[in-house]
């Protein structure tokens, strides 16, 4: 691919943006020098469990190496994402770990939406801090393939301990680590690689009764690709039971400013 | 083939101490390569083809009750018989030759066992009580008659007491193992300021034994560190570590984050911080010429312990610790020498599970790294889950967690 700028590509009297404009068009890039484009090698990364956020993603997935803040309000799914993702990545012969400040892990979701416990370490820190450190020595391990960071909705934890912590990830560059932190996503999203928020779309329900629901994730920062894209997902509503493929078939998207459907759990 | 039966009645008995024993056993493989530990208080030993180095029979066995109750004064029951039947009815049969004599020596050839009472076979009371009934009260009744017919009217049960009322008992000797220990020490002249240094000698010391038994096919399982300071008592760890292995790195890090717990508690916590700073920023040596000269250079650097403020060390969150520990003032021992042992040799080759699953060759490498977490942050922090009742009403109900040093 030819990368130089070449000055007089465009009229004088056409404005700067023009000419930048047709430059695109014929697939050329704007670089600085002759030297060619080095090409850089994908950056590894960690399936979601969610093909269209893996393509939103940019990298195939949550970039190892770095951490991810999971921007969601209470209930909008993240928990189930990242459980998502700790499965996808057991799938592909993984280890993982979830780091449970509050202890709000039930098992028996995870085990449901597909996370082999066999192969699951659950670590249960005494404050932030200590649940920081506890998941700096898990990724300095570099045995550990995806790490959930799970701080609760009150905690708020030290920038400069994130800030470290996705430092030596990134020299290790093994791990993905997904930090849920509803109550303080000022502090990790300045600090966080990746950056997904998601926001609730739709109920999905069956006749009244409420079985899921369809969420946006935006990808709103990524440091290893385009930032922007987004996917829609549905998360279904299992509370450690099996869902039954029937529910997903009949589901149909219910609006948010409608009438609300009952919440009762449809499962096997 | 002559065999040795050594019988401790006060070691059997309940409520006991057991420790004397080992040391016995090893006090009798001074006297026969073959010692096999049948049971706690009951050895047997292997004297065949002794007599040219320690005498006839009789004082063989006396010299063996002499090394045993040099270890441990107790009363003392010796069999000599050429199987391990024979032997072991001679102790059962053998008396003392004076009342309150510490020890009795019998001797049981098979010619000797016709004669004796059906009652003396390990058998159970039914079986007794059957042989009875057939009028079977001696052991030549028993051994006069067809192996078949015993066969028929009694088992294999039959069949194995008439070998024994015969004199016919194949179970072979098995000699113990004795408990190895390999070890090798580093002094240091003159004493170090820091522990930093100690890291990487470790580290060494560890690849060297690791080498040794390498080509012997053997791996330790418990590790025992000890540290001997100028100003200070010696600190000794012993780490088990969570499976056999023959990895240097590993061990040397597992040994120093144990050095660190063990220093936490007795106040040494800014020596055990430069430790782990110290292995973590040199790299490995590959051989032992850059290894004293990585040792060197560490030792140089750590003569002024100022400069070892980790302010650049790779770790995350430990460096506020650090400074924390820093700010307390405590004296640094300086380090005179080392000694790492290695015991609980074994074989590796035994555990095959990450041979058919390689994610359970990195879950095995994940526990030490968990026991060196265990170390830094206590216990109670890893867990492992487990559902039991995944239709149970209760979120709490359906899974539990499991601690995973357990």
């Amino acid at each position: 691919m030819q990368t130089d700028v070449v000055a007089d590509s465009a009229p004088d009297s056409a404005p700067l943006a023009a000419a930048l404009e047709t430059l695109r068009a014929r697939g050329l890039d704007l670089r600085r020098g002759s030297e060619p484009v080095a090409v850089a090698a994908p950056r590894p990364a960690v399936p979601t469990g969610h093909p269209a956020l893996d393509a939103a993603l940019g990298v195939g997935g949550w970039p190892r190496g770095s951490l991810a803040l999971l921007d969601a309000p209470s209930g909008g799914g993240a928990t189930s994402l990242a459980l998502g993702t700790l499965a996808a990545a057991q799938a592909a012969g993984g280890l993982v770990a979830w780091l449970d400040l509050d202890g709000t892990l039930d098992p028996a979701v995870a085990a449901c939406l597909g996370v082999s416990l066999e192969w699951l370490l659950v670590a249960r820190p005494r404050d932030p801090g200590e649940a920081i450190e506890l998941a700096a020595w898990l990724g300095r391990s570099g045995l550990i393939d995806a790490l959930v960071l799970d701080l609760g909705a009150g905690a708020v934890p030290d920038r400069r301990a994130l800030d470290r912590l996705g430092a030596l990830l990134g020299r290790t560059g093994g791990t993905s680590a997904l930090v849920l932190a509803p109550g303080a996503r000022a502090v990790a999203g300045t600090v966080a690689g990746v950056r997904v928020a998601v926001h609730r779309s739709a109920w999905l329900a069956v006749g009244r009764d409420l079985v899921g629901q369809r969420v946006r994730a935006v990808v709103e920062r990524n440091r290893w690709a385009l930032a922007g894209g987004s996917a829609e997902l549905d998360l279904w509503f299992g509370e450690g039971r099996r869902i039954d493929p029937l529910v997903t078939a009949l589901a149909e998207p219910r609006p948010l400013d409608g009438e609300r459907p009952a919440l009762r759990v449809v499962s096997a | 083939m002559r065999l040795l039966v050594l019988a401790f009645p006060e070691l059997r008995a309940p409520g006991a101490d057991p420790r004397p024993w080992e040391r016995m056993l090893d006090a009798l493989d001074d006297l026969s390569p073959r010692v096999e530990a049948v049971d706690l208080g009951v050895a047997l030993v292997d004297i065949t083809g002794l007599e040219p180095m320690w005498g006839p029979e009789r004082r063989i066995a006396a010299r063996a009750v002499m090394l045993t109750r040099a270890v441990a004064p107790m009363v003392v029951r010796a069999g000599i018989g050429e199987n391990r039947w024979l032997a072991s009815l001679a102790t059962r049969l053998a008396r003392p030759d004076r009342p309150g004599a510490p020890a009795a020596l019998r001797t049981l050839e098979r010619a000797e066992l016709p004669d004796l009472p059906l009652s003396l076979l390990p058998a159970d009371a039914a079986m007794r009580q059957r042989l009875a009934l057939f009028g079977l009260v001696r052991m030549e009744q028993l051994a006069a008659l067809p192996r078949s017919a015993v066969a028929a009217q009694f088992g294999t049960t039959g069949e194995r007491l008439q070998a024994l009322a015969r004199g016919h008992d194949p179970r072979p000797l098995v000699p113990r193992r004795r408990p190895e220990r390999v070890a090798a020490d580093a002094i240091f002249e003159p004493p170090l300021d820091s522990i930093g240094a100690v890291a990487l000698t470790l580290r060494r010391l560890a690849a060297e034994l690791c080498d040794r038994l390498r080509d012997r096919h053997l791996a330790p399982g418990r590790a025992t560190l000890t540290l001997a300071f100028e100003d200070a008592p010696a600190l000794r760890v012993a780490q088990p570590f969570p499976q056999p292995a023959l990895e240097p790195d590993w061990i040397a890090r597992l040994l120093l984050s144990r050095v660190e717990a063990a220093a936490r508690a007795s106040g040494r916590q800014k020596l055990s911080s430069v430790a782990q700073d110290g292995l973590r920023r040199h790299p490995q040596p590959a051989d032992p010429e850059s290894s004293r000269l990585n040792l060197h250079k560490s030792m140089t650097s750590n003569s002024r312990p100022r400069q070892n403020r980790p302010s650049d060390a790779p770790t995350v969150a430990t460096s506020d610790r650090w400074q924390e520990e820093a700010s307390e003032e405590h004296p640094e021992p300086r380090v005179a020498s080392v000694r790492l042992a290695f015991d609980r040799l074994t074989d590796p080759a035994t555990r095959q599970l990450p041979a058919f699953e390689a994610r359970a060759g990195r879950w095995e490498e994940l526990r030490w790294s968990i026991e060196r977490i265990r170390h830094r942050f206590g216990e109670g922090r890893l867990w492992r889950a487990t559902v039991d009742r995944p239709h149970a009403a209760l979120a709490e109900h359906r899974s539990r967690l499991v601690d995973i040093g357990q």
